[in-house]
């Protein structure tokens, strides 16, 4: 590798971080501008907008409806990716290559193409639009990442744990929440995670099942279309904050508790 | 693997919930749950039954089940049916799609979009895996890497409406420009397929950047020693030996971000302009209005999906003939 490739690499490298990075930075810059309009330059700064947040009913209302469908969403993707994942990993049966391949559809699947099918689905069902079609939808589309996260950590459990406690008299579910479960706890959280993000995140499958009730990316999203403001930016820094805060502890967390096991 | 209960009765194991006090010894001694227990683990056929029913059940109704009954929307007359009418199965949904270019139009350009967008990421992303593989300390890879994965758990539309301050008409790069002196007036970025494609990329990085990642750490160094020492170039190195070794991780990468990239709604709703009118608006907009353009809407979708199924199959197809026609 001559000098000139390595420097031309690592530019690319810096370049690729600022691209990443100076759009958000801007963005919550933005928030502090002391002017109705959008754009630069910012000549004065004020902490209105970012004040304004606490007293918005209807952000407060979208966040706290955002979170419950992320928990809720998330409890059920754990449950059933989990489950399937004991069925899957390290099983041979006739079907399993069909089984996996249509747990992990949804995941492939393009987004409005997965927004409409489950729209039409939800009808079929008789779900109407609103909380419950929305937790819906991101539980089925999250659950194949719960399997995948789960899958790898389970094939990773020595199998005699499982035999000792069999031998010991364990019958098959006891031995698997006492020996599987303990094991598969991080994989599980680092999973939750992930779905968390994901539902608190996601804007197309809740703008199609939702019903008059905004989720917060659905809020920022109608504002956006009226025009741009600070305060958009402010709504919009509060998501972005909370995100990497979860994100980054999550990661913390899933790594310490794979150090310790 | 399943354990049958006979071979551990040969064995002489008791179950020990007799003198266990503890919740689980208390549960395992329980005469109900132990009845239950035994019913259900009596062979291994039924174990394996009561564990597979519920994922099975789950997967066919919850993950094919929307397909399904997509597809069977489309190939009918009116969607939900309306009382005293009959629904009848058709094929008029698809021809529609065919006989006006206001739907042809934005199908193709989607496509073509995709294809160029994905292209542009792997260009961006591949010497970005490559520096991360090679040229930074494993102790700083995961701190690095980490660092750019903090921005990709930030929400489409979050992003999305970032790169609409960045690029706007008094955005951060008109600013620069005009700073610099290089622009009079600003350039209006906004709302072409180039800020679409900005904002496009910038959300489906990742999702190139990482197969590459693992493709190019997996690989050993030493091959790139071994054809340097047989005094290959650079460039030769590069193509001959890093490049055929990651088509894997290309392939994959590439894949993902295709699928992805057709699937933006608000993504080009947002960025992009009349002239830019992707697949996804289209389809969105047969469930704007009255419910009975739903088998249009779903028609549309089907076809859709069905194009980037084919397209990426084709592309898997060709990437692992690539991988053969190199190993040879």
């Amino acid at each position: 590798m001559t000098r000139g490739n390595r420097i031309l690499l690592s530019c690319v490298y810096w370049g690729f971080v600022a691209y990443v990075f100076v759009p958000l930075v801007l963005m919550v810059l933005m928030g502090f501008k002391d002017s109705k309009f959008i754009g630069f330059p910012i000549r004065s700064y004020t902490l209105e907008w970012y004040m304004g947040l606490f007293e918005n009913a209807e952000v407060i209302s979208a966040f706290g409806y955002s979170v419950g469908i992320a928990v809720l969403s998330t409890l059920i993707s754990v449950f059933v990716g989990t489950w399937i994942a004991v069925l899957l990993e390290g099983r041979k049966f006739w079907g399993r290559a069909a089984i996996f391949g249509m747990t992990v559809l949804p995941a492939l699947v393009p987004g409005i193409i997965s927004a409409i099918a489950f729209r039409i689905y939800a009808r079929y069902l008789g779900i109407e639009p609103g909380m419950g079609a929305i937790v819906w939808a991101h539980a089925v589309h999250n659950v194949p990442f719960v399997v995948l996260v789960v899958m790898a950590r389970l094939s990773t459990l020595p199998k005699s744990q499982i035999e000792a406690a069999r031998d010991l008299g364990a019958d098959p579910l006891i031995a698997f929440l006492r020996i599987s479960l303990p094991y598969l706890i991080p994989a599980i959280m680092g999973a939750s995670i992930f779905c968390l993000l994901l539902s608190f995140d996601d804007f197309v499958r809740s703008f199609f099942l939702g019903g008059y009730e905004p989720t917060l990316p659905v809020l920022i999203f109608a504002k956006l279309k009226s025009g741009m403001s600070p305060e958009i930016n402010a709504i919009a820094t509060a998501a972005l904050v909370l995100t990497a805060v979860v994100g980054v502890w999550a990661e913390r967390f899933t790594r310490r508790m794979n150090k310790e096991s | 693997m399943t354990y049958d209960a006979s071979a551990r009765e040969e064995r002489g194991a008791v179950p020990a919930a007799g003198g266990d006090r503890t919740f689980w010894g208390r549960l395992a001694s329980w005469a109900p749950y132990r009845a239950l227990v035994q019913i259900a683990t009596a062979t291994p056929r039924r174990q394996f039954l009561i564990l597979a029913a519920f994922p099975v059940l789950w997967v066919l109704t919850q993950h094919l089940g929307p397909m399904l009954q997509m597809l069977r929307v489309s190939l009918t007359d009116a969607y939900p049916v309306a009382p005293g009418t009959e629904q009848h199965f058709t094929f008029d949904n698809y021809l529609r799609f065919l006989g006006d270019s206001i739907f042809w139009m934005p199908f193709f350009r989607t496509l073509s979009f995709a294809f160029v967008f994905t292209l542009c990421t792997l260009i961006l992303t591949y010497p970005v895996a490559y520096f991360l593989a090679r040229h930074v300390s494993p102790k700083n890879r995961m701190l690095l890497l980490l660092m750019l994965l903090i921005p990709f758990w930030v929400g489409e539309i979050v992003r999305t409406y970032a790169i609409m301050i960045l690029l706007g008409n008094t955005g951060a790069v008109n600013l620069v420009l005009k700073w610099l002196g290089l622009i009079d007036r600003p350039i209006p970025f906004m709302y072409t397929s180039f800020s679409m494609g900005v904002g496009i990329v910038y959300l489906t990085a990742l999702y190139m950047l990482l197969p590459l990642y693992s493709a190019l750490e997996k690989l050993p160094k030493s091959l790139n020693e071994a054809a340097a020492d047989l005094g290959a170039g650079a460039w030769t190195r590069f193509r001959r030996v890093t490049l055929p070794l990651t088509l894997e991780g290309i392939s994959s990468g590439c894949t993902l971000v295709f699928l992805i990239s057709t699937g933006f709604y608000a993504t080009p709703v947002l960025l992009g302009g009349p002239s830019t009118t992707v697949f996804a608006e289209t389809i969105a907009g047969f469930f704007h209005v009255a419910g009975d353009e739903w088998p249009t809407g779903a028609a549309f979708a089907v076809i859709m999906f069905l194009a980037a199924l084919v397209i990426t199959t084709l592309f898997q197809k060709l990437m692992t003939a690539l991988r053969k026609g190199d190993a040879k």
